[in-house]
């Protein structure tokens, strides 16, 4: 079962590695707020919870995670049968793996550079 | 009525008509064969000059670049240069030339490029390519002095310093083209065929044109070698059809070795290209055969057909190299029509004692405006402000939005032509190419006729 | 880490650092070459220099401008007519380049009285022009002029006339990029917020990291009218000098090139607050999910989604007719920097293309981390090739096509691999819908050339057919197409014409009603 979820948090991780371009801001910090900002309104929005949209900022994660959820929901009908749960779990393990691909073991020499 | 000779009067340049020093002695690299150059400078001074000489060839050539970056910039970059020459040769094992091309910057700190190359013979060449024949040849090409024409000589000189060893003399002569086209110098081979005379032609670049082969990879290169190089010391004389291109080469062959230079008028048209065989006759003791005789008949008899009924009196702006510029004027005039416009693209200050020039100030019975410095603004300015009336522009592709901004047609000449479909292979020197650049600027004036319809209906009979 | 060692390169070592092939079980955290390093001296590499990232790639889209570079006269003259920038003030900046003309008594006794009769000379040469940029070049970066002082004498004495100073000669950076970051950061520190544009929707974007090569541009500016969104500037094809002073008003950042033209993104971000949003302006599902998301950020989503459909029922048979017969072709990606992870993708999922190696000539890493990401499996990703590299690559990989320049392209011909220039294009513009279909359609043409093929054949020694005076390019791609799919009536050719740009000059825009009144900039 463990291996099962790997798995699918790998199908999702290569699906935005592959038609998202959000996570790839320049600098590790920018990074680490994006995958923040658009995964916990991913969580949200696949749970049906409220979104904020308040800020220009907001509103921008919510831009690029919907379009995140309706890629998902296209690509891996089997998340309809998760529970809440489930895929909060499912995005948190995701977030961990695209941070630690993106940013903590990222091979990119400049995500430290001080500034833009 | 009178031709003036004058300088561009503002200081700056509005769409320049040359580019810069660098460029030349990178042009006159590609001519020598197993040569590729190295431009110390940043990597635009080369990656642009490689991109200019292939939209003009449709061809690529090899130039590699010392790439010059901050550091360098500030702590000096001869070491740029020493592991560039060994970078280059350790990958390319056929390359016996390098020149080292300097560029602005390099210049400005004050690289000792000469010094360099006496190092790199100690060590480099002596140990790690030890057995391999290496010539390392400095070329000084600043970039705030003279333009690319001026580089172009200057990297001739260069390569004819480094090379050029009295042995035995030969009943060869040097023919030093300057900065033509491929066609041109198949041209130039197949008057000296004509005459029997057996030459050194600097640059051999007819190859420029590489063909797609079914073998593989085909790069186009100059033919032109080291021994070739060598045995210029040793000729019965040095013909240089471009007094600003090539002509310091032959004055030094003249000063170190006795080999008599003859400075011909550039063979544009017929009455130059009737000097130049009168030339190579006096140097050489051939006499002018009978062939030649008929390619120029022929030529005469395509001009007579459209001098006096389609070209005569027709206004015509030039610009370009200035030996190109100086030779199509003076045809033009030999063809009844009125060059009113000359523009040469840098300040080479030679141009007032140019005998050419002069003659044209003496005896021009129209107004000629001849401006040195120019730009193609000075074109562009007079054509919208001042009233400048032309019905033919001559001159290089970086032109053509005048052209087609105030409707003058236009017959591309020079370099870069890169906006005309394979004009390289066409000579405008010699008797062939008058005959093609009569019959060129005709059907220039005959599209433009008709698409204004401007008497079109004249062609209707002709 | 899977590198890639090249055979010719083995005397540089530290290539190899610059090469990886994408396996079954890599990702970025073993996958990823070195990048954006100095040059190797002497290795014939493709890259050009910080001056003309600054100059010709960025600054010179602005079109309103005078372009006045400060050196010797090469600079200018080399970046000049070799870039298919539109803009619709007649080609203003394509057409007119202006240099100081820096010469030998110059460089020893200074320039900056020789830049600022140069500065008055231009604007009195075009009177109706008011804006100029003057980019520092090598030269007179080591001779050290004070080009800001001058500026600001010039400005002082000419009230109605704006210039910015770009300094950023040629040798400062690895490579052009530099110039793109040193041009980026003047602008957002110079510029940005001194004039505050007239807000006309409630919809406000900068397109930014955008060039018009062809027209790109006025696609998208197509589209984002047709949502009611207004530009308030594109950084900077077609772009103005004017309405790229007021960037900071905008409620989005839309940013295609993220390679050249992130850095402004970034700081907008943290100065003002306005959202960064990367966008893929190329293929039909990447562009599709881009418009959608800008209409989500508004709130007008439905009024993408009707562009969307509409262009895609429109262009989805013709992109099909070529994809049916691209399918599986092998190609090498091999642009300066952000094409790669633009097309990387999209090529293989609209097109069914394989992407056999991807190259940046001046790219990052991050440039590499996108497209290898978005490239499949067994890619080789390159970073700064040489000229025996790409030679190396293209025996080896025998790819059907090459995505490259002009100049790597002539190379490319000899060894008998087709070309595009990914750069200028080749009949674009290839952003939109349409777009995308021009390029499907450039591919196939350079493809099924009916002369390429004969490219390979030595009439010496190889025994070749005589019975036939031609081939058309369908007869030999459509040999082994399916009869289902050569019948298809559903799919068709590329129907656009010659020019598809123009004809949306005339065209006219819905009005929307504004929810907010149209606020005057606070």
């Amino acid at each position: 079962m463990q291996e099962t979820i790997e798995n699918k948090v790998g199908d999702l991780l290569s699906f935005i590695m592959k038609n998202s371009l959000w996570q790839f801001n320049s600098r590790g910090w920018d990074r680490r707020k994006q995958s923040e900002g658009v995964l916990t309104k991913v969580s949200e929005l696949l749970c049906d919870e409220p979104v904020s949209k308040e800020t220009p900022a907001d509103k921008c994660y919510y831009a690029e995670a919907q379009c995140v959820v309706d890629g998902f929901n296209k690509n891996f009908p089997w998340l309809k049968d998760l529970s809440k749960d489930e895929i909060k779990a499912l995005i948190h393990q995701l977030h961990e793996r695209l941070d630690y691909q993106t940013i903590d073991a990222s091979l990119n020499a400049e995500l430290t550079v001080k500034n833009y | 009525m009178s031709c003036q000779l004058k300088v561009k009067e503002r200081d700056g340049v509005i769409n320049p008509i040359f580019t810069c020093q660098p460029a030349g002695a990178q042009f006159a690299s590609i001519g020598v064969k197993d040569c590729i150059g190295i431009v110390h400078g940043g990597q635009g001074c080369v990656m642009f000059v490689r991109l200019l000489i292939s939209q003009h060839f449709k061809e690529s050539f090899e130039i590699a670049s010392s790439s010059v970056h901050e550091d360098g910039a500030v702590f000096g970059a001869t070491n740029r240069v020493e592991e560039a020459v060994d970078v280059l040769l350790s990958r390319y094992p056929d390359v016996k030339v390098i020149p080292i091309i300097t560029t602005c910057s390099t210049e400005i700190i004050g690289d000792d490029i000469d010094g360099v190359i006496n190092k790199l013979e100690d060590e480099l060449l002596a140990e790690k390519f030890a057995g391999r024949e290496v010539h390392l040849v400095p070329v000084h090409t600043p970039s705030f002095v003279g333009s690319m024409i001026s580089g172009y000589d200057v990297a001739v000189l260069a390569f004819v310093k480094k090379f050029a060893k009295k042995s035995e003399p030969t009943d060869k002569i040097n023919v030093i083209t300057g900065w033509v086209n491929p066609g041109d110098v198949t041209e130039i081979k197949s008057i000296l065929k004509d005459m029997d005379i057996d030459a050194t032609v600097l640059f051999e670049i007819e190859s420029f044109d590489a063909p797609i082969m079914p073998t593989g990879n085909s790069v186009g290169h100059g033919e032109t070698t080291i021994q070739d190089l060598q045995g210029t010391a040793n000729a019965k004389g040095t013909i240089v059809l471009n007094r600003y291109e090539g002509g310091k080469a032959a004055t030094f062959l003249e000063k170190k070795f006795k080999v008599p230079s003859v400075v011909s008028q550039t063979p544009i048209g017929i009455r130059n290209t009737d000097s130049f065989v009168h030339n190579l006759k006096e140097m050489t003791g051939k006499p002018i055969p009978e062939s030649l005789v008929y390619k120029r008949g022929v030529a005469l008899d395509a001009i007579a057909d459209i001098s006096h009924m389609f070209l005569a009196e027709k206004r015509v702006a030039i610009y370009g190299a200035p030996d190109m510029v100086i030779g199509l004027a003076e045809f033009c005039l030999d063809l009844e029509m009125k060059p009113v416009l000359l523009l040469l693209g840098d300040d080479n200050g030679g141009y007032a004692k140019d005998p050419r020039i002069k003659a044209l100030q003496e005896n021009v019975d129209y107004d000629m405006e001849i401006v040195t410095n120019a730009d193609f603004w000075e074109l562009e300015n007079r054509i919208k402000n001042e009233g400048l009336e032309l019905d033919l522009i001559l001159g290089h592709s970086k032109g053509r939005f005048i052209s087609m901004e105030y409707n003058i047609p236009m017959v591309r000449v020079g370099f870069p032509t890169f906006d005309r479909a394979g004009l390289y292979n066409y000579p405008i020197v010699g008797y062939g190419g008058a005959k093609w650049l009569a019959e060129q600027m005709a059907n220039a004036l005959f599209t433009d006729m008709e698409y204004k319809k401007n008497k079109e209906w004249l062609l209707n009979v002709w | 880490m899977p590198l890639h060692e090249f055979d010719c390169s083995k005397v540089i070592p530290e290539r190899k650092q610059h090469a990886v092939v994408k396996g079954r079980e890599e990702d970025l955290t073993s996958c990823l070459p070195k990048g954006y390093l100095n040059t190797i001296p002497g290795s014939i590499s493709e890259r050009g220099c910080a001056y003309c990232g600054a100059k010709h790639v960025i600054g010179t889209p602005m079109k309103d401008v005078i372009h006045i570079s400060h050196g010797p006269v090469g600079c200018t003259y080399d970046t000049w007519q070799t870039k298919r920038y539109l803009s619709d003030n007649n080609n203003f900046q394509l057409k007119y380049t202006f240099a100081s003309d820096v010469k030998e008594k110059h460089i020893v006794f200074g320039a900056d009285k020789l830049l600022k009769s140069n500065i008055i000379d231009a604007f009195k040469a075009f009177p109706d022009i008011k804006r100029m940029t003057v980019y520092q070049t090598c030269a007179t970066a080591l001779i050290g002029d004070d080009i800001e002082a001058i500026c600001d004498d010039v400005m002082e004495e000419m009230p109605d006339v704006d210039i910015f100073v770009c300094n950023s000669p040629g040798f400062a950076g690895p490579s052009q990029s530099a110039g793109h970051h040193k041009i980026n950061i003047a602008w957002v520190n110079n510029k940005v917020g001194t004039v505050e544009p007239e807000i006309t929707s409630d919809y406000v974007i900068n397109y930014v990291g955008e060039y018009n090569i062809q027209g790109d541009q006025e696609i998208m500016q197509d589209y984002f009218k047709r949502m009611g969104i207004q530009i308030l500037s594109t950084f900077t094809g077609n772009g103005s000098y004017d309405d790229l002073r007021g960037m900071h008003r905008a409620h989005l950042n839309v940013l295609e090139c993220a390679r050249s033209a992130e850095y402004i993104c970034d700081e907008l971000r943290a100065r003002y607050g306005i959202p960064r949003m990367d966008i893929d302006g190329f293929g039909f599902k990447a562009l599709a999910g881009s418009l959608k998301k800008i209409g989500l950020f508004f709130g007008i989503e439905d009024r993408a989604q009707a562009i969307i459909d509409e262009e895609v029922a429109r262009w989805q048979p013709e992109l099909d007719w070529y994809k049916e017969r691209l399918k599986g072709k092998k190609l090498c990606l091999w642009p300066g920097g952000s094409k790669l992870w633009h097309w990387a993708h999209t090529l293989e999922e609209d097109l069914g293309i394989r992407i056999v190696s991807v190259y940046t000539k001046f790219g990052h890493q991050g440039d590499m981390e996108k497209g290898i990401s978005r490239c499949s499996e067994g890619a080789l990703a390159i970073d700064d090739p040489n000229e025996l590299e790409t030679l190396e690559v293209m025996e080896k990989l025998k790819p059907d096509l090459i995505l490259t320049g002009k100049r790597p392209g002539e190379v490319a011909k000899k060894v008998r691999v087709p070309y595009l220039n990914a750069h200028a294009y080749h009949n674009g513009p290839y952003k939109g819908f349409e777009g995308w279909v021009r390029f499907a359609r450039d591919i196939y043409n350079a493809i099924y050339s009916p002369l390429h093929q004969l490219a390979f054949t030595d009439i010496s020694k190889d025994d070749f057919a005589t019975d036939k005076g031609f081939m058309t390019r369908r007869m030999i791609s459509d040999v082994d197409l399916d009869d289902e799919v050569k019948n298809n009536t559903e799919l068709r050719e590329y129907t656009g014409g010659f020019d598809s740009v123009s004809k949306l000059h005339d065209r006219e825009y819905p009005e929307f009603e504004s929810q907010s009144a149209p606020a005057a900039a606070e």
